[in-house]
């Protein structure tokens, strides 16, 4: 299994999620034509890591400044995963970035807060 | 024996049907909440959009405010250092437009020509003061020193990227141009001449004749389309002499409704 880096356009975040240190990061704007493709292997890079990795922290840092609805589906799909491996035992805590005014993002975050009792989701504002 | 079975079997329906159920009410109760945050969004994101366009439509109509009283301002100043006073300017641009539109320009570049043609005499700013208020006839050195107002003008504002400003230049540069090519600077003739040069130059000196100044009495008509009619195809483009005369009332009512007090 190799790190995840993909480069950011004008429709899609950048990507790095890196093996050695367990962080992976999202940072960007997302509104692709086509969410599902997008997304496809970053979902299954995700399956497959939290497969392989055992009791190491993982932290996961989100820093999405816009996100249209299929987007926003697609993380609360993540989450779902997320939470499961939690359940597994691993040890996932997700840092959710966000500009101080962008009230949505913000929303977003306490939306996650809500709804995945069990993940451990920080609300960051940006510095 | 086989009820006990049976009531296992359906334990387990019961069972996996209740965390379909569940399942669907989460699914669907998750797509509630995204719809509901995403016309949220997009309400915001409406509202802003709605917001920024009324500034930019603001923000427009201040800069093509400011250009107007830029324009209208440096004519007044070229005006300032003219011997023509009073409405001149304001008259010749009245004229300018009236030409353009019988000429056929489209009502835009009317518009702009109107913006425009009032700083034709622009140059005269950096003409010296010692030759510009001249009381008496100029020697053959003043006049040539007087001359340079037109390239002067067009020196000024040629390095404009703003279309009226461009046009200013034009009219600056050219306003002094004659049909026959024995005007000034570049002794330029017909159409060579730009259209708004040639438009300026019959607007300016229609009006200059027709006005009193310190050094002169104001022209009579009779002298004034005299002299155009045997200036047509001289100092003038031909075109423009005949529709002056085909529309002369709109020229009329223009200077009497804007008389020098």
């Amino acid at each position: 299994m190799e790190n995840l880096i993909i480069k950011a356009t004008q429709y899609t975040p950048a990507i790095d999620f890196n093996l050695e240190t367990n962080i992976l990061s999202i940072t960007g704007k997302s509104y692709p034509e086509n969410t599902f493709e997008y997304y496809k292997p970053i979902i299954f890079w995700i399956e497959e890591y939290l497969k392989n990795v055992k009791d190491e922290e993982i932290l996961i840092n989100l820093d999405l400044e816009y996100l249209n609805s299929s987007s926003l589906k697609a993380y609360f799909d993540m989450f779902d995963m997320l939470e499961e491996a939690n359940s597994e035992g691993k040890h996932i805590k997700i840092k959710w970035i966000y500009d101080e005014d962008n009230d949505i993002s913000e929303e977003t975050g306490e939306d996650f807060i809500e709804d995945f009792k069990n993940l451990n989701i920080e609300l960051v504002v940006k510095s | 024996m086989s009820d006990i079975k049976l009531i296992d079997e359906l334990d387990s329906l019961k069972e996996n049907f209740i965390k379909t159920i569940d399942k669907l009410t989460k699914d669907l109760k998750r797509n509630q909440k995204i719809m509901d945050r995403s016309d949220k969004q997009q309400r915001r994101e409406y509202d802003e959009l709605q917001k920024k366009f009324i500034e930019v439509e603001t923000l427009k109509k201040e800069i093509e405010d400011t250009q107007k009283e830029v324009v209208f301002t440096m004519g007044a100043i070229g005006e300032s250092r003219s011997k023509e006073t009073g409405n001149h300017v304001k008259r010749v641009a009245e004229y300018t437009y009236l030409l353009a539109k019988y000429y056929g320009l489209s009502e835009k570049e009317c518009e702009m020509l109107k913006q425009a043609s009032p700083m034709h005499d622009i140059g005269k700013v950096a003409i010296p003061d010692a030759i510009l208020n001249k009381p008496g006839r100029f020697d053959a050195d003043e006049r040539s020193i007087m001359e340079t107002h037109a390239q002067l003008g067009y020196d000024m504002l040629k390095y404009s990227n703003r279309s009226l400003l461009k046009m200013a230049s034009t009219v600056a540069y050219e306003h002094h141009e004659k049909y026959n090519g024995t005007g000034y600077p570049n002794q330029l003739a017909g159409e060579e001449i730009h259209i708004y040069g040639r438009i300026t130059a019959l607007a300016d000196v229609f009006d200059a004749l027709g006005s009193a100044r310190v050094y002169k009495e104001a022209w009579s008509d009779e002298r004034i389309f005299k002299m155009f009619k045997e200036e047509r195809g001289k100092h003038f483009d031909p075109k423009l002499i005949d529709i002056f005369f085909e529309n002369l009332d709109s020229f009329l009512v223009i200077r009497d409704s804007m008389k020098d007090v």
